[in-house]
């Protein structure tokens, strides 16, 4: 018996102006998923992520959530229904505390009492090794720090779907191996996680499953190992001489 | 147990010693510059709301002040209303206005957000100066007192109370989630919106709060002078506000109102020297904005310990 996708992307389209993004693009992902997605610069990959999460709208094709058509809905009430998403460039509030950056996205919830919300901070900023500095304002975090806040907030909103957007840029290896294993506590726990990386390390060790785009199409999509000595990504990384 | 910052306590003490000015026998010029000093600070803090914790810049708080005033004044000459309605209609108004202006610049930033807001604010003041039958122009539109017989220390409680109160308002406001939305939204709207905080509702309402106690501000103050005319709603008066929320702290809705209280008495204690104090105001501003950029009670408020409400 199959399942029915978590979500579903149909003939996804997107242009900006004469430049063609996205070229009709169809994936599925299955609850639970850890997916990697990867390709050459300008492959389509932050923009497919900006339209899942809302920031773009698509020109063509749809986006279905639990089988519910969510394309042209906002940001807002993406991350309302269970879609959080990190930066490429962190978007921390530094002016607030870590704790109170904690909180925005818990308060933002409807029904959702102070209280609560600032046991489940401290907690999850446990987890995350950030507990002492929960009343630092968060400029004063490094640029790893800063990622895990971005991780710590996204739990925050109790997400279906996360989509990571190079959560390792720039980050020591030690942190690394820690954000490794936040994120497999949380695919553990029923998320299915979409990440975008350069960091093939990264995502071969992390993800089940790979998608590689080039000039906005999907060119593979399977198993790290197929998808890693599949001919047209190494032509799409490495050009046709060494394809061959 | 946390010890209070001494200079919340001084801050505390200084609007304490506010309440009992005029039991000291103080001059009615002193208590007339005070009631000005308070009306500043009102439209000081307000505008501070939206800059200070939202990051919305705007240029018309002193419009919106005088379109506070010119409905006030009007819908109750033409309705027949008392004072204390008329204020309550213009602060509506203005409240209204904040909304249309908030929703048309919702995706405008900087620079061009600041030029649409003196396009509103200069729209408005013309408008008062044009619209002569109604507004009798630069000559001015008399009102009447807020009530008969209220002296200058009644008008002096009035401002000082409706000051306290609505930097209440605004202090619960902002330690509520509404505050950390705000922040959240100045720091990264993106960001924030990521986190399923409605982003437009909360810059509109910013707005709308903002101007709305501009205009409860603009209200009042036309039945104190009991003259009003378009030069209230100046780029020059608009001036005097940022440099109060700049000089007092703009980060902070308290000390931005502190700046209006202060600055409007060194404008009084500087009238011997004329136009040069205006100068004064602005090498402050300058000053203050280079080297305390939280301004003076912020600076001193850092200094001494973390504050904010």
């Amino acid at each position: 018996m199959t399942t029915a996708p978590q979500l579903e992307i149909r003939d996804l389209v997107k242009t900006f102006g004469g430049v063609q993004a996205l070229r009709g693009i169809n994936l599925q992902f299955a609850q639970g998923e850890l997916v990697g997605l990867i390709g050459p610069n300008g492959s389509g990959k932050t923009t497919l992520l900006n339209i899942i999460g809302g920031y773009y709208a698509a020109t063509g094709g749809e986006i279905l959530l639990d089988g519910m058509r969510c394309n042209g809905r906002s940001p807002v009430e993406l991350a309302r229904i269970g879609i959080g998403r990190s930066f490429q460039v962190t978007k921390v509030f530094k002016r607030l505390s870590v704790l109170e950056n904690m909180l925005v996205g818990a308060l933002a919830l409807p029904g959702s009492s102070r209280r609560e919300a600032e046991e489940r901070a401290m907690a999850v900023l446990g987890s995350l090794q950030l507990m002492r500095l929960a009343h630092q304002p968060a400029s004063g975090l490094s640029g790893g720090q800063a990622k895990l806040l971005e991780f710590g907030r996204i739990m925050m909103l109790h997400p279906k779907i996360v989509l990571l957007d190079e959560p390792f840029g720039g980050v020591h290896p030690d942190l690394k191996r820690f954000m490794y294993d936040r994120i497999r506590e949380w695919n553990a726990g029923g998320v299915t996680i979409i990440l975008v990386s350069h960091d093939m390390g990264s995502i071969f060790g992390l993800c089940q499953r790979v998608v590689a785009l080039s000039y906005g199409d999907v060119i593979a999509d399977g198993l790290p190992e197929a998808v890693k000595a599949d001919p047209a990504v190494l032509e799409a990384y490495l050009g046709d001489h060494h394809a061959a | 147990m946390t010890r209070p910052n001494p200079v919340t306590l001084i801050i505390a003490l200084c609007f304490l010693l506010c309440l009992l000015l005029p039991l000291g026998g103080i001059a009615d010029y002193w208590l007339y510059t005070m009631t000005i000093g308070f009306y500043y600070a009102l439209l000081a803090s307000s505008w501070s709301l939206l800059v200070g914790y939202v990051g919305r810049i705007s240029f018309a708080q002193a419009a919106m002040s005088g379109l506070g005033a010119y409905v006030a004044l009007l819908s109750a000459q033409y309705l027949g209303l008392p004072p204390l309605q008329g204020i309550l209609i213009g602060t509506l108004a203005a409240g209204l206005v904040g909304i249309v202006v908030g929703l048309l610049t919702l995706r405008l930033h900087g620079a061009y957000l600041g030029l649409t807001t003196i396009a509103v604010s200069e729209i408005l003041r013309i408008t008062a100066t044009a619209e002569h039958q109604l507004t009798q122009g630069t000559r001015g539109l008399p009102a009447p007192p807020l009530w008969q017989g209220i002296g200058q220390t009644g008008y002096y409680y009035v401002f000082l109370s409706v000051l306290l109160v609505s930097l209440g308002i605004m202090i619960l406001l902002l330690r509520s989630r509404v505050g950390l939305f705000f922040q959240a939204i100045r720091e990264d709207e993106d960001g924030a919106a990521s986190l399923g905080v409605r982003v437009t509702l909360w810059k509109v309402l910013a707005f709308s709060l903002s101007t709305g106690f501009a205009g409860l501000a603009g209200g009042i103050y036309a039945h104190f002078i009991q003259l009003i005319a378009p030069s209230m709603m100046s780029m020059q008066e608009m001036g005097y506000i940022l440099s109060m929320a700049v000089i007092g702290g703009f980060s902070n809705v308290v000390h931005a109102a502190l700046g209006g209280i202060l600055l409007q008495w060194l404008l009084e204690a500087l009238r011997e020297i004329g136009e040069w104090r205006l100068v004064i105001f602005g090498v402050i501003a300058i000053l203050v904005l280079r080297f305390a950029p939280n301004g003076i009670f912020g600076s001193l408020e850092k200094r001494f310990g973390r504050g904010r409400p």
